[in-house]
């Protein structure tokens, strides 16, 4: 293949040589045959690479490949096949040269673009030995939650001008998934109202048979001596007994907005990222409170993970948010109407979205509490991504900021819990804003 | 639309009503509103766009890179190049003489073309110079593009020297290899100058981390060789090539020594148009090969061979 420097070179020996015909002078033609010797030579012979002179980027290459090529291969290993997002993934490429001859690669190992290289290079040019291989070894960055694969090689062989090349694509790709990082949570303040009788049950906020001491009151007939509060019989002179907060599982529903607009705002800090990260620290929180966990992200469709306990239902959860991508509208009513069926009155319901461009949430989330739901909005403000990012004046950013406090009042009046999530605040924060701590 | 700080003020959005949990740096935004509208300079994102050029060549003519301070195999090709750029304008004086130039077309002054013809030359050097110190492309192009300049005449079907110290101008053969030096030379000087731009991005980019190198010497060494070998062989091959004017005759002498008297007395076989018929055919043969696959068999016989 010619590289932009030996077109241009063969233009201008062309151009030369025809000028040097019209104009009758030997130095022209003579230069424009020293060129194409220069390039003949190089064509014939150039069998080894050096750096790319022609400033095309292996990401332009076309995949054209000559018998140099042939008997390079590749092969990859990763250190991880699933990490959390900020985790490292150490990466390593053997690259073995089964012909006779040494031959001089440029290769390069494709990474998506979201990763930075911690350590080592993707990119590397290296005299491989004749039956000879070599270990590559270099540490990626994973700063974003998603489903990523590596690969192809790109190999590339030229010749020490760089006038032309050969090129490979070895076709070597290893796929991993980066789940969205999670957040301790010490209390998320959300209870449920309806028990759910289970065995390694979790108080909630109702008072009955269980560990915890929910409040004081009087004595009935019937209640057991064991739970006379004698301190408080002293103090009052009736008798009181201890009411304990009744332990039981839940359900909880986390819905995360995964439409096109949830992504509005720089890659790494937009409320979908926020939102993933959220559902993903409460969902493990919820699990290992040993409460049923079911989530539903939307974008483009509605996508469900039934309600489970247990460790394996946490990565189930994370597989799915790790996977969500910002596409479509579909209306948060459509989807309320589609799960209200299916959940148990009363679960706590956490809604994570930055409640724009949909002109349903009221409407839906006046559904849910109607029907007694307990819900939680965290909404990551999409505007102060935005702003931050200076994508927005400040005029606009008023505009828009009334109207969202607006449309947050009202949801407030609904008996919504919501939280207008800044992008520095930490989620148990925002958490115990939203519940009124 | 603009907005007044009095009316900016959003506060009375939150009379009567209890704000819990709305953000206080929002708040304390909601009463600072600007009076101005305009867009902050910073906000609006950079777009590279492609010139024209760039478009039709696939990317920048001049690499945007910034190099760092250059290590030593980029200060020796600089060396290099400054040698060469010092031959290369001798002998482009040498091998241009004014008559016959656009400026002795023009003005009809030999004093001013030779003026011009200096300047020319002594411009190229200058910004070939300054390009490969600064390792700017662009002063090397400009260098490249008046190297050319200087060397475009009319009328000049035989090779004339403007200054020959050495009674060059007797011998054909040794006024031949003068020019195919002088043509070698200029080529060097378009590769080294790149190699300069490249080794620096390479040098970089290590630097850098973007590129790691394995065994660096190996492959510098190989480009310092082929920087040796190629321009011999192009040399020598070009000269070939241009002795077809001779050669030819030689070959059609085996069977006709009349004709190849008339064919070495011919003029239009000593001047340029011999030159063109003789190049013609050997590129005629090269080309072939090529369409042969000589290219991929070579390769092939290498790695049998090594086998």
């Amino acid at each position: 293949m010619w590289s932009r420097k030996s077109a241009m070179l063969g233009s201008l020996a062309v151009a030369m040589y025809l000028l040097g015909l019209t104009l009758r002078n030997e130095q022209l033609v003579t230069i424009a045959v020293v060129i194409f010797v220069f390039l003949t030579w190089a064509a014939l012979f150039g069998g080894h690479a050096d750096v790319a002179s022609s400033g095309r980027r292996s990401e332009e290459w076309s995949g054209e490949e000559g018998l140099a090529l042939n008997s390079v291969s590749a092969m990859r290993k990763l250190s991880n096949a699933r990490l959390f997002e900020d985790g490292e993934l150490n990466v390593t490429l053997r690259m073995q040269n089964e012909s006779p001859l040494a031959k001089i690669l440029e290769v390069k190992d494709r990474v998506p673009e979201v990763m930075r290289i911690k350590e080592g290079s993707n990119y590397i040019l290296m005299e491989l030995g004749p039956r000879r291989e070599t270990f590559i070894e270099y540490t990626l960055e994973c700063p974003l939650r998603g489903f990523y694969s590596i690969g192809p090689v790109a190999v590339r062989i030229q010749d020490p001008f760089g006038l032309f090349h050969k090129e490979k694509e070895m076709h070597v790709y290893d796929d991993f998934l980066v789940f969205p990082k999670m957040e301790d949570l010490k209390d998320t303040f959300v209870k449920s109202r309806v028990p759910k009788i289970f065995t390694g049950a979790v108080n909630i906020r109702q008072p009955g048979p269980g560990s915890e001491f929910y409040s004081l009151r009087e004595y009935f007939d019937g209640d057991s001596f064991r739970a006379i509060n004698w301190a408080a019989y002293a103090r009052s002179g009736k008798l009181m007994v201890n009411e304990r907060e009744r332990d039981a599982v839940s359900d909880v529903i986390i819905i995360v907005d995964s439409r096109a607009v949830a992504e509005t705002g720089p890659v790494s800090r937009n409320a979908l990222v926020y939102s993933t990260r959220a559902a993903a620290s409460l969902a493990k929180y919820f699990l290992g409170r040993r409460d049923s966990v079911g989530v539903i992200v939307y974008g483009d469709e509605v996508v469900s993970v039934d309600r489970d306990t247990g460790k394996k239902q946490l990565y189930v959860i994370l597989t799915k948010l790790a996977g969500a991508v910002a596409r479509g509208n579909i209306p948060l009513q459509v989807v309320v109407n589609r799960i209200l069926p299916h959940i148990n009155k009363g679960s706590p319901i956490i809604f994570l979205s930055n409640l724009e461009d949909d002109p349903t949430i009221v409407n839906a989330l006046r559904d849910f509490r109607a029907r007694n739901f307990d819900v939680t909005v965290l909404s990551p403000s999409s505007l102060e991504f935005e702003f931050d990012a200076k994508r927005i004046d400040r005029t606009g950013y008023e505009v828009m900021k009334t109207e969202r406090d607006v449309l947050i009042g009202e949801l407030r009046t609904l008996g919504v819990n919501i939280m207008d999530w800044e992008p520095d605040m930490l989620l148990s924060t925002a958490l115990a804003g939203a519940r009124g701590f | 639309m603009t907005m007044n700080t009095p009316s900016g003020d959003t506060k009375h959005l939150y009379d009567g009503k209890t704000v819990r949990s709305s953000a206080p740096s929002r708040k304390k935004l909601a009463g600072q509103a600007g009076g101005s509208s305009e867009i902050p300079k910073d906000a609006i994102p950079k777009v590279e766009m492609p010139s024209f050029i760039e478009s039709l060549l696939g990317g920048p003519l001049v690499p945007k890179m910034k190099f760092l301070a250059p290590d030593r195999m980029v200060q020796n090709l600089q060396l290099g190049v400054y040698g060469v750029l010092v031959a290369l304008s001798l002998m482009t004086y040498m091998v241009s003489p004014p008559e016959g130039t656009i400026w002795y077309m023009v003005t009809g002054s030999l004093a001013i073309s030779l003026i011009m013809q200096l300047l020319i030359i002594g411009l190229a050097a200058g910004t070939g110079f300054w390009g490969t110190f600064q390792r700017d492309g662009r002063y090397t192009l400009i260098s490249n593009l008046l190297f050319i300049l200087a060397i475009l005449r009319f009328a000049a079907s035989k090779v004339s020297l403007s200054s020959d110290p050495f009674g060059l101008q007797d011998s054909p053969l040794l006024l031949n290899i003068l020019v195919v030096v002088y043509a070698v030379l200029l080529v060097m000087y378009f590769e080294l100058t790149n190699g300069v731009i490249r080794y620096s991005m390479l040098d970089t980019s290590i630097r850098t981390n973007e590129v790691y190198v394995m065994n660096p010497k190996k492959i510098v060494g190989k480009y310092h060789r082929s920087l040796l070998i190629n321009p011999i062989f192009a040399g020598v091959l070009a000269i070939i090539v241009l002795s077809a004017n001779t050669i030819l005759p030689l070959i059609v002498g085996i069977f006709s020594t009349d004709t190849a008297l008339r064919m070495e007395e011919s003029v239009e076989l000593i001047s340029v148009y011999g030159v063109a018929l003789g190049t013609f055919f050997v590129f005629c043969i090269v080309g072939g090969l090529f369409a042969l696959n000589l290219p991929n068999h070579l390769q092939r016989f290498r790695e049998k061979r090594a086998e």
